[in-house]
Protein backbone atom coordinates (compact mmCIF):
# COMPACT_ATOMS: atom_id res chain seq x y z
CA UNK A 1 0.00 0.00 0.00
CA UNK A 2 1.34 3.36 -0.36
CA UNK A 3 0.50 5.03 2.83
CA UNK A 4 3.52 4.37 4.13
CA UNK A 5 5.38 6.63 6.34
CA UNK A 6 7.51 9.49 5.03
CA UNK A 7 10.96 8.99 5.84
CA UNK A 8 12.28 12.08 7.09
CA UNK A 9 16.38 11.43 7.88
CA UNK A 10 16.72 14.77 9.56
CA UNK A 11 13.97 13.84 11.82
CA UNK A 12 14.97 9.99 12.50
CA UNK A 13 18.67 11.39 13.37
CA UNK A 14 16.98 14.24 15.54
CA UNK A 15 20.48 14.26 18.31
CA UNK A 16 22.82 14.53 15.07
CA UNK A 17 20.83 18.24 13.85
CA UNK A 18 19.45 19.05 17.20
CA UNK A 19 22.24 22.67 17.19
CA UNK A 20 21.50 25.53 19.50
CA UNK A 21 23.58 28.68 19.72
CA UNK A 22 25.67 26.82 22.80
CA UNK A 23 28.33 24.50 21.41
CA UNK A 24 27.77 20.43 22.37
CA UNK A 25 29.27 18.11 21.63
CA UNK A 26 27.50 14.76 19.71
CA UNK A 27 27.99 11.74 18.06
CA UNK A 28 27.73 11.21 14.63
CA UNK A 29 26.84 7.39 13.36
CA UNK A 30 27.91 6.59 9.62
CA UNK A 31 25.84 8.38 6.96
CA UNK A 32 24.97 8.25 3.18
CA UNK A 33 25.29 11.00 1.12
CA UNK A 34 25.22 12.18 -2.43
CA UNK A 35 28.03 14.32 -2.94
CA UNK A 36 30.26 16.20 -5.51
CA UNK A 37 33.66 18.07 -4.69
CA UNK A 38 35.18 20.85 -6.76
CA UNK A 39 37.33 24.05 -5.36
CA UNK A 40 36.99 27.65 -5.64
CA UNK A 41 34.93 30.30 -4.57
CA UNK A 42 30.96 29.70 -3.38
CA UNK A 43 28.58 31.20 -5.68
CA UNK A 44 31.14 30.76 -8.68
CA UNK A 45 29.89 29.16 -11.89
CA UNK A 46 31.38 25.58 -10.69
CA UNK A 47 29.67 25.93 -7.92
CA UNK A 48 26.32 26.89 -9.10
CA UNK A 49 26.19 24.26 -11.46
CA UNK A 50 27.21 21.42 -9.10
CA UNK A 51 24.41 22.48 -6.75
CA UNK A 52 22.26 22.53 -9.68
CA UNK A 53 23.62 18.34 -10.35
CA UNK A 54 23.55 17.67 -6.85
CA UNK A 55 19.74 18.42 -6.75
CA UNK A 56 19.05 17.12 -9.79
CA UNK A 57 20.34 13.72 -9.49
CA UNK A 58 18.55 13.75 -5.74
CA UNK A 59 15.33 14.78 -6.95
CA UNK A 60 15.76 11.93 -9.72
CA UNK A 61 16.53 9.22 -7.40
CA UNK A 62 13.79 10.19 -5.03
CA UNK A 63 11.18 10.57 -7.55
CA UNK A 64 11.85 7.34 -9.58
CA UNK A 65 11.60 5.18 -6.30
CA UNK A 66 8.80 7.01 -5.96
CA UNK A 67 7.06 5.97 -8.97
CA UNK A 68 8.46 2.36 -8.62
CA UNK A 69 6.49 2.17 -5.39
CA UNK A 70 9.51 2.52 -3.45
CA UNK A 71 9.56 3.75 -0.04
CA UNK A 72 9.28 7.67 0.36
CA UNK A 73 11.61 9.77 1.74
CA UNK A 74 12.34 13.72 2.10
CA UNK A 75 15.09 15.06 0.26
CA UNK A 76 17.08 16.72 2.53
CA UNK A 77 18.71 19.96 3.05
CA UNK A 78 22.14 20.96 1.49
CA UNK A 79 25.33 20.53 3.48
CA UNK A 80 28.97 21.27 2.70
CA UNK A 81 32.28 20.34 3.59
CA UNK A 82 35.14 22.59 3.58
CA UNK A 83 38.36 22.62 3.40
CA UNK A 84 41.81 23.22 1.68
CA UNK A 85 45.18 21.51 0.17
CA UNK A 86 47.48 22.63 2.28
CA UNK A 87 47.28 21.91 6.17
CA UNK A 88 46.09 25.58 6.47
CA UNK A 89 43.01 26.98 7.88
CA UNK A 90 41.28 27.61 4.29
CA UNK A 91 39.54 30.54 5.34
CA UNK A 92 42.68 32.60 5.74
CA UNK A 93 43.79 31.10 1.52
CA UNK A 94 42.22 33.30 -1.18
CA UNK A 95 38.45 31.99 -1.96
CA UNK A 96 39.94 30.66 -5.31
CA UNK A 97 42.01 27.97 -3.37
CA UNK A 98 38.93 26.29 -1.75
CA UNK A 99 38.27 23.03 -1.52
CA UNK A 100 34.11 22.32 -1.17
CA UNK A 101 32.15 19.14 -1.34
CA UNK A 102 28.48 19.89 -1.91
CA UNK A 103 26.35 16.79 -0.01
CA UNK A 104 22.69 15.71 0.57
CA UNK A 105 22.04 13.28 2.99
CA UNK A 106 20.17 9.85 1.32
CA UNK A 107 18.79 6.74 2.81
CA UNK A 108 20.84 3.92 3.13
CA UNK A 109 18.72 1.91 0.89
CA UNK A 110 20.12 4.25 -2.25
CA UNK A 111 22.78 2.59 -4.10
CA UNK A 112 25.26 2.61 -6.87
CA UNK A 113 22.46 1.34 -9.29
CA UNK A 114 20.06 4.12 -8.48
CA UNK A 115 22.56 6.14 -8.60
CA UNK A 116 23.87 5.05 -12.46
CA UNK A 117 19.97 5.33 -13.47
CA UNK A 118 19.55 8.71 -12.45
CA UNK A 119 22.83 10.11 -13.90
CA UNK A 120 21.80 8.55 -17.52
CA UNK A 121 18.31 9.83 -17.57
CA UNK A 122 19.51 13.65 -16.42
CA UNK A 123 22.50 13.02 -19.25
CA UNK A 124 19.57 12.28 -21.77
CA UNK A 125 17.87 15.27 -21.27
CA UNK A 126 20.78 17.57 -21.40
CA UNK A 127 20.78 18.81 -18.05
CA UNK A 128 24.19 18.96 -18.01
CA UNK A 129 27.01 17.04 -17.61
CA UNK A 130 27.95 18.17 -13.73
CA UNK A 131 25.87 15.33 -12.99
CA UNK A 132 28.54 12.92 -14.03
CA UNK A 133 30.78 14.06 -11.06
CA UNK A 134 28.36 12.97 -8.52
CA UNK A 135 28.79 10.31 -6.17
CA UNK A 136 27.85 8.43 -3.20
CA UNK A 137 29.98 8.72 -0.12
CA UNK A 138 29.48 7.54 3.52
CA UNK A 139 30.76 9.61 6.16
CA UNK A 140 32.14 8.48 9.70
CA UNK A 141 32.65 12.03 11.93
CA UNK A 142 32.33 10.27 14.97
CA UNK A 143 32.73 12.98 18.08
CA UNK A 144 31.94 16.37 16.57
CA UNK A 145 30.93 20.37 18.32
CA UNK A 146 28.32 21.23 16.46
CA UNK A 147 26.64 25.20 17.08
CA UNK A 148 24.11 26.38 15.35
CA UNK A 149 25.37 29.74 13.39
CA UNK A 150 22.81 32.70 13.08
CA UNK A 151 24.19 35.50 10.35
CA UNK A 152 26.28 35.66 6.90
CA UNK A 153 27.98 32.93 6.19
CA UNK A 154 31.53 35.16 6.12
CA UNK A 155 30.93 35.63 10.23
CA UNK A 156 30.76 31.94 11.18
CA UNK A 157 34.79 32.41 12.24
CA UNK A 158 33.07 34.10 15.62
CA UNK A 159 30.92 31.02 16.60
CA UNK A 160 33.83 28.99 15.40
CA UNK A 161 36.02 30.38 17.91
CA UNK A 162 33.15 29.66 20.31
CA UNK A 163 33.16 26.39 19.37
CA UNK A 164 37.55 26.14 19.55
CA UNK A 165 37.26 27.42 23.14
CA UNK A 166 34.47 24.66 23.72
CA UNK A 167 36.41 22.08 22.41
CA UNK A 168 39.78 23.05 24.01
CA UNK A 169 38.16 23.22 27.92
CA UNK A 170 37.32 19.70 27.13
CA UNK A 171 40.90 18.52 25.86
CA UNK A 172 39.13 17.94 22.37
CA UNK A 173 41.27 19.53 18.99
CA UNK A 174 39.80 20.12 15.88
CA UNK A 175 40.47 16.89 13.19
CA UNK A 176 38.70 16.45 10.15
CA UNK A 177 36.82 18.53 7.52
CA UNK A 178 34.83 21.73 8.90
CA UNK A 179 30.99 20.51 7.94
CA UNK A 180 27.85 22.90 7.46
CA UNK A 181 24.48 22.09 7.54
CA UNK A 182 22.48 24.83 5.47
CA UNK A 183 19.42 25.50 7.15
CA UNK A 184 17.91 28.66 5.01
CA UNK A 185 17.37 29.74 1.64
CA UNK A 186 20.40 32.45 0.74
CA UNK A 187 18.97 33.14 -2.44
CA UNK A 188 15.82 35.08 -0.04
CA UNK A 189 16.70 35.01 3.19
CA UNK A 190 18.43 38.04 4.80
CA UNK A 191 22.43 37.56 5.68
CA UNK A 192 21.49 38.25 9.44
CA UNK A 193 18.56 35.91 9.54
CA UNK A 194 20.62 32.86 7.48
CA UNK A 195 20.59 29.69 9.93
CA UNK A 196 23.48 27.27 9.71
CA UNK A 197 24.51 24.23 11.70
CA UNK A 198 28.50 24.53 12.21
CA UNK A 199 30.21 21.00 13.21
CA UNK A 200 33.72 20.48 13.46
CA UNK A 201 34.38 16.89 13.83
CA UNK A 202 37.34 16.28 17.30
CA UNK A 203 39.34 14.01 18.68
CA UNK A 204 41.34 14.17 22.13
CA UNK A 205 44.26 15.90 22.78
CA UNK B 1 0.45 58.96 -21.85
CA UNK B 2 -0.75 59.14 -18.35
CA UNK B 3 -0.21 56.70 -16.05
CA UNK B 4 -2.72 55.12 -13.53
CA UNK B 5 -2.98 56.31 -10.09
CA UNK B 6 -5.20 55.23 -7.12
CA UNK B 7 -7.38 58.28 -8.05
CA UNK B 8 -8.09 56.05 -11.21
CA UNK B 9 -8.72 52.87 -9.33
CA UNK B 10 -10.96 53.94 -7.00
CA UNK B 11 -13.34 55.46 -9.26
CA UNK B 12 -13.63 52.69 -11.01
CA UNK B 13 -14.17 50.24 -7.48
CA UNK B 14 -16.66 53.33 -7.23
CA UNK B 15 -18.90 51.91 -9.72
CA UNK B 16 -18.72 48.52 -8.39
CA UNK B 17 -19.49 49.25 -4.88
CA UNK B 18 -22.69 51.62 -6.06
CA UNK B 19 -23.54 48.32 -7.92
CA UNK B 20 -23.08 46.41 -5.06
CA UNK B 21 -25.76 48.92 -3.09
CA UNK B 22 -28.15 48.97 -5.79
CA UNK B 23 -27.94 45.55 -6.46
CA UNK B 24 -28.00 43.83 -2.75
CA UNK B 25 -30.48 41.14 -4.15
CA UNK B 26 -29.41 40.29 -6.88
CA UNK B 27 -27.24 37.47 -7.28
CA UNK B 28 -23.82 39.39 -8.18
CA UNK B 29 -21.90 37.42 -10.10
CA UNK B 30 -17.96 38.33 -9.95
CA UNK B 31 -17.13 38.21 -13.80
CA UNK B 32 -20.26 41.22 -13.94
CA UNK B 33 -18.83 43.21 -11.18
CA UNK B 34 -15.33 42.65 -12.89
CA UNK B 35 -16.59 43.82 -16.03
CA UNK B 36 -18.43 47.06 -14.44
CA UNK B 37 -14.86 48.20 -13.24
CA UNK B 38 -12.95 47.21 -16.42
CA UNK B 39 -11.31 44.95 -14.21
CA UNK B 40 -9.55 41.57 -15.33
CA UNK B 41 -12.06 38.82 -13.82
CA UNK B 42 -9.22 36.48 -13.05
CA UNK B 43 -7.87 39.30 -11.02
CA UNK B 44 -11.11 41.10 -10.00
CA UNK B 45 -11.28 39.19 -6.43
CA UNK B 46 -8.12 39.87 -4.95
CA UNK B 47 -7.99 43.67 -6.04
CA UNK B 48 -11.40 44.22 -4.40
CA UNK B 49 -10.12 42.58 -1.33
CA UNK B 50 -7.18 44.47 -1.18
CA UNK B 51 -8.63 48.03 -1.98
CA UNK B 52 -12.33 47.50 0.09
CA UNK B 53 -10.34 45.64 3.15
CA UNK B 54 -12.86 42.63 2.55
CA UNK B 55 -14.10 39.76 0.23
CA UNK B 56 -17.15 40.78 -2.37
CA UNK B 57 -18.49 38.07 -0.54
CA UNK B 58 -18.27 39.70 2.80
CA UNK B 59 -18.52 43.13 1.69
CA UNK B 60 -22.54 41.98 0.80
CA UNK B 61 -22.94 39.76 3.06
CA UNK B 62 -22.59 42.98 5.50
CA UNK B 63 -24.30 45.38 3.93
CA UNK B 64 -27.23 42.87 4.10
CA UNK B 65 -27.16 42.69 7.40
CA UNK B 66 -26.68 46.25 7.93
CA UNK B 67 -29.97 46.69 5.74
CA UNK B 68 -31.37 43.99 7.97
CA UNK B 69 -30.94 45.89 11.13
CA UNK B 70 -32.22 49.41 9.78
CA UNK B 71 -35.55 47.41 8.84
CA UNK B 72 -35.61 46.06 12.15
CA UNK B 73 -35.87 49.25 13.95
CA UNK B 74 -38.11 50.75 11.23
CA UNK B 75 -40.70 48.30 10.36
CA UNK B 76 -42.97 45.75 12.01
CA UNK B 77 -41.71 42.99 9.80
CA UNK B 78 -41.73 39.99 11.46
CA UNK B 79 -37.62 38.69 11.91
CA UNK B 80 -38.35 36.08 9.59
CA UNK B 81 -39.45 37.53 6.83
CA UNK B 82 -35.90 40.23 7.16
CA UNK B 83 -33.96 37.00 7.61
CA UNK B 84 -35.28 35.98 4.13
CA UNK B 85 -34.47 39.06 2.83
CA UNK B 86 -31.18 39.42 4.04
CA UNK B 87 -30.36 36.16 2.37
CA UNK B 88 -30.78 33.63 5.21
CA UNK B 89 -33.00 30.27 4.47
CA UNK B 90 -32.70 29.67 8.28
CA UNK B 91 -33.88 31.99 11.21
CA UNK B 92 -31.10 30.30 12.90
CA UNK B 93 -28.54 31.50 10.49
CA UNK B 94 -29.80 34.66 10.14
CA UNK B 95 -29.09 35.14 14.38
CA UNK B 96 -25.82 33.97 14.80
CA UNK B 97 -25.06 36.25 12.10
CA UNK B 98 -26.85 39.33 13.30
CA UNK B 99 -25.41 38.34 16.60
CA UNK B 100 -21.74 38.09 15.21
CA UNK B 101 -22.02 41.78 13.97
CA UNK B 102 -24.36 43.70 16.35
CA UNK B 103 -23.83 41.65 19.60
CA UNK B 104 -27.50 41.04 19.97
CA UNK B 105 -29.97 38.70 18.23
CA UNK B 106 -32.45 40.38 15.93
CA UNK B 107 -35.64 40.65 18.52
CA UNK B 108 -33.57 42.22 21.48
CA UNK B 109 -31.79 44.44 18.67
CA UNK B 110 -35.21 45.70 17.65
CA UNK B 111 -36.24 46.30 21.67
CA UNK B 112 -32.53 47.90 22.27
CA UNK B 113 -32.30 51.76 22.28
CA UNK B 114 -29.37 51.09 19.50
CA UNK B 115 -29.95 52.99 17.12
CA UNK B 116 -26.68 52.57 14.97
CA UNK B 117 -27.42 49.81 12.49
CA UNK B 118 -23.60 49.98 10.64
CA UNK B 119 -20.88 47.83 11.71
CA UNK B 120 -17.37 48.26 11.62
CA UNK B 121 -15.56 48.00 8.03
CA UNK B 122 -11.89 48.97 7.12
CA UNK B 123 -13.92 50.81 3.55
CA UNK B 124 -16.30 53.38 5.67
CA UNK B 125 -18.78 51.95 3.45
CA UNK B 126 -22.50 51.17 5.05
CA UNK B 127 -25.82 50.43 3.94
CA UNK B 128 -28.03 53.11 3.03
CA UNK B 129 -25.44 55.11 1.07
CA UNK B 130 -26.56 53.78 -2.42
CA UNK B 131 -25.85 55.55 -5.18
CA UNK B 132 -24.14 58.22 -3.02
CA UNK B 133 -20.91 56.86 -2.52
CA UNK B 134 -18.93 58.93 -3.20
CA UNK B 135 -15.63 57.87 -1.76
CA UNK B 136 -14.71 55.30 0.43
CA UNK B 137 -11.32 54.56 2.12
CA UNK B 138 -8.68 51.85 0.94
CA UNK B 139 -6.75 49.85 3.01
CA UNK B 140 -3.43 51.02 3.76
CA UNK B 141 -0.92 48.84 3.35
CA UNK B 142 0.18 46.46 6.26
CA UNK B 143 3.71 46.94 5.86
CA UNK B 144 4.73 49.76 3.84
CA UNK B 145 8.15 48.24 2.82
CA UNK B 146 6.55 45.55 0.83
CA UNK B 147 9.09 44.58 -2.06
CA UNK B 148 8.42 44.55 -5.14
CA UNK B 149 9.86 44.62 -8.44
CA UNK B 150 9.45 44.59 -12.27
CA UNK B 151 10.58 42.21 -13.97
CA UNK B 152 10.38 41.09 -17.40
CA UNK B 153 10.02 36.97 -18.29
CA UNK B 154 9.82 35.21 -21.34
CA UNK B 155 7.26 32.95 -22.11
CA UNK B 156 7.97 29.99 -19.79
CA UNK B 157 6.76 26.39 -21.11
CA UNK B 158 6.03 24.24 -18.44
CA UNK B 159 4.35 20.65 -17.73
CA UNK B 160 1.32 20.44 -15.56
CA UNK B 161 -0.78 18.57 -14.25
CA UNK B 162 -4.74 20.37 -13.34
CA UNK B 163 -5.80 19.84 -9.49
CA UNK B 164 -9.48 20.48 -9.09
CA UNK B 165 -10.71 20.73 -5.93
CA UNK B 166 -9.97 22.26 -2.26
CA UNK B 167 -6.64 24.34 -2.33
CA UNK B 168 -5.20 23.00 0.57
CA UNK B 169 -5.27 19.59 -1.15
CA UNK B 170 -3.07 20.53 -4.16
CA UNK B 171 0.12 18.81 -2.56
CA UNK B 172 -1.38 15.81 -3.38
CA UNK B 173 -1.46 16.42 -6.86
CA UNK B 174 2.55 17.34 -6.84
CA UNK B 175 3.03 14.07 -5.13
CA UNK B 176 2.12 12.32 -8.29
CA UNK B 177 2.92 14.52 -10.38
CA UNK B 178 6.53 15.12 -9.76
CA UNK B 179 7.39 11.03 -9.65
CA UNK B 180 6.01 11.23 -12.95
CA UNK B 181 8.34 13.83 -14.29
CA UNK B 182 11.56 12.88 -12.19
CA UNK B 183 11.89 9.12 -13.37
CA UNK B 184 12.20 10.52 -17.06
CA UNK B 185 14.56 13.15 -16.04
CA UNK B 186 12.54 16.18 -16.49
CA UNK B 187 13.58 17.15 -12.75
CA UNK B 188 17.25 18.85 -12.87
CA UNK B 189 19.00 21.64 -10.54
CA UNK B 190 17.36 24.23 -12.50
CA UNK B 191 13.75 22.71 -13.02
CA UNK B 192 11.01 25.50 -11.87
CA UNK B 193 8.01 24.34 -9.96
CA UNK B 194 5.13 26.57 -10.61
CA UNK B 195 1.96 27.05 -8.64
CA UNK B 196 -1.22 28.83 -11.03
CA UNK B 197 -4.40 29.15 -9.45
CA UNK B 198 -7.03 29.95 -11.48
CA UNK B 199 -9.78 30.38 -8.98
CA UNK B 200 -10.69 31.78 -5.80
CA UNK B 201 -10.88 29.83 -2.96
CA UNK B 202 -13.40 32.33 -1.40
CA UNK B 203 -15.83 32.44 -4.23
CA UNK B 204 -15.40 29.12 -6.22
CA UNK B 205 -16.46 26.20 -4.34
CA UNK B 206 -13.62 24.14 -2.56
CA UNK B 207 -14.26 20.93 -4.91
CA UNK B 208 -14.59 23.40 -8.02
CA UNK B 209 -10.87 25.54 -7.46
CA UNK B 210 -9.08 24.66 -10.34
CA UNK B 211 -4.95 24.87 -9.98
CA UNK B 212 -2.29 24.00 -11.88
CA UNK B 213 0.85 21.92 -10.82
CA UNK B 214 3.85 23.20 -12.85
CA UNK B 215 7.48 22.20 -13.84
CA UNK B 216 9.60 24.30 -16.87
CA UNK B 217 10.09 21.77 -19.81
CA UNK B 218 11.82 22.40 -22.79
CA UNK B 219 10.00 22.58 -26.24
CA UNK B 220 10.38 18.66 -27.09
CA UNK B 221 8.25 17.77 -24.07
CA UNK B 222 5.42 15.66 -25.19
CA UNK B 223 2.08 16.14 -22.84
CA UNK B 224 1.28 12.38 -22.61
CA UNK B 225 -1.65 11.06 -19.71
CA UNK B 226 -3.01 13.32 -17.71
CA UNK B 227 -0.08 15.88 -18.22
CA UNK B 228 -0.43 18.70 -20.10
CA UNK B 229 2.21 21.26 -21.58
CA UNK B 230 1.20 25.10 -21.42
CA UNK B 231 3.17 28.21 -22.13
CA UNK B 232 2.89 31.34 -19.44
CA UNK B 233 2.98 34.01 -21.06
CA UNK B 234 5.93 35.83 -21.19
CA UNK B 235 6.05 40.27 -20.21
CA UNK B 236 6.14 42.53 -17.92
CA UNK B 237 5.36 40.96 -13.99
CA UNK B 238 5.18 42.91 -10.82
CA UNK B 239 7.20 40.40 -8.84
CA UNK B 240 7.13 40.12 -4.72
CA UNK B 241 8.21 37.18 -2.12
CA UNK B 242 5.92 35.56 0.13
CA UNK B 243 7.66 34.21 3.49
CA UNK B 244 5.79 31.43 5.56
CA UNK B 245 2.82 29.07 5.13
CA UNK B 246 1.30 28.39 1.84
CA UNK B 247 -2.08 29.11 3.43
CA UNK B 248 -1.07 32.57 3.79
CA UNK B 249 -0.18 33.22 0.34
CA UNK B 250 -3.57 34.92 -0.24
CA UNK B 251 -3.08 37.09 2.37
CA UNK B 252 0.42 38.58 -0.25
CA UNK B 253 -1.50 38.18 -3.09
CA UNK B 254 -4.28 40.69 -1.97
CA UNK B 255 -1.60 43.35 -0.69
CA UNK B 256 0.02 43.08 -3.60
CA UNK B 257 -2.83 43.35 -5.92
CA UNK B 258 -5.25 45.34 -3.97
CA UNK B 259 -2.70 47.73 -2.09
CA UNK B 260 0.54 47.81 -3.83
CA UNK B 261 -0.76 47.69 -7.35
CA UNK B 262 -3.29 50.82 -7.04
CA UNK B 263 -0.67 52.72 -5.79
CA UNK B 264 2.12 51.35 -8.47
CA UNK B 265 1.12 53.40 -11.48
CA UNK B 266 0.40 49.93 -13.26
CA UNK B 267 -2.69 47.42 -14.65
CA UNK B 268 -2.73 44.14 -14.74
CA UNK B 269 -3.00 41.90 -17.78
CA UNK B 270 -5.39 39.14 -17.84
CA UNK B 271 -3.42 36.08 -17.70
CA UNK B 272 -3.16 34.43 -14.67
CA UNK B 273 -0.98 35.19 -11.32
CA UNK B 274 1.42 32.49 -10.67
CA UNK B 275 4.05 31.56 -7.92
CA UNK B 276 7.17 29.64 -8.16
CA UNK B 277 8.08 28.03 -4.98
CA UNK B 278 11.48 28.00 -3.79
CA UNK B 279 12.34 25.27 -1.41
CA UNK B 280 10.57 21.89 -0.41
CA UNK B 281 7.74 21.82 1.39
CA UNK B 282 8.83 17.73 2.41
CA UNK B 283 12.12 19.04 4.41
CA UNK B 284 11.56 23.17 5.09
CA UNK B 285 9.45 24.02 8.06
CA UNK B 286 6.32 25.95 6.70
CA UNK B 287 7.76 29.14 8.47
CA UNK B 288 10.70 28.82 6.20
CA UNK B 289 8.98 28.59 2.86
CA UNK B 290 10.34 31.27 0.28
CA UNK B 291 7.79 31.74 -2.59
CA UNK B 292 7.63 34.26 -5.68
CA UNK B 293 4.26 35.76 -6.29
CA UNK B 294 4.25 37.06 -10.24
CA UNK B 295 1.54 39.33 -11.19
CA UNK B 296 1.01 40.43 -15.13
CA UNK B 297 1.29 43.90 -15.10
CA UNK B 298 1.29 46.67 -18.51
CA UNK B 299 2.35 50.17 -17.55
CA UNK B 300 -0.12 51.41 -20.10
CA UNK B 301 -3.55 51.51 -19.03
CA UNK B 302 -5.83 48.91 -20.86
CA UNK B 303 -8.77 50.81 -20.96
CA UNK B 304 -9.84 54.16 -22.55
CA UNK B 305 -12.82 55.24 -20.16
CA UNK B 306 -10.54 55.25 -16.93
CA UNK B 307 -11.71 58.60 -15.49
CA UNK B 308 -15.18 58.45 -16.85
CA UNK B 309 -17.83 58.69 -13.72
CA UNK B 310 -19.74 55.92 -12.40
CA UNK B 311 -22.37 55.01 -15.18
CA UNK B 312 -25.88 55.27 -13.60
CA UNK B 313 -27.31 54.31 -16.65
CA UNK B 314 -24.72 51.20 -16.96
CA UNK B 315 -26.54 48.56 -15.22
CA UNK B 316 -27.15 45.16 -17.83
CA UNK B 317 -30.39 44.14 -15.24
CA UNK B 318 -33.22 45.34 -13.61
Amino acid sequence: MKTQQKLDLYKLHKAEYAATRKPALVELQPATFLAISGQGAPGGERFTASIGALYGVAFTIKMTRKFAGGQDYSVCKLEGQWGSESAQDFAKLPRDQWLWKLLIRTPDFIGEEDLRQAVAVLLKRGKGKAVKSVRLETLAEGPCIQMLHVGPYDKECETIAVMKAFAEKQQLQFSGKHHEIYLSDPRRVAPERLKTILRQPVRQS
Amino acid sequence: MRTITLHDYKLRMLRVLVHIQKHLDDPLALEELARLACFSPCHFHRVFKGMVGESVKEHIRRLRLERAASHLKLSAAPVTHIAFDAGYESHEGFTRSFRAAFGLSPSQFRRSKKRKTATAAPSGLHYGHGTAVREFKTTRPRDRSMKVKIEHREPIHVAFMRHVGPYGEVGATWDKFLPVLGKEGLLGGDSLFIGICHDDPEVTPPDKVRYDACVTVDESFQPAGDIGVQVIPGGEYAVTTHFGPYQKLGETYTELLGQWLPRSGHELRATPCFEVYLNDPQSTDPEDLVTDIYAPVQSEPGFTNLTSKPNSKGNSRK
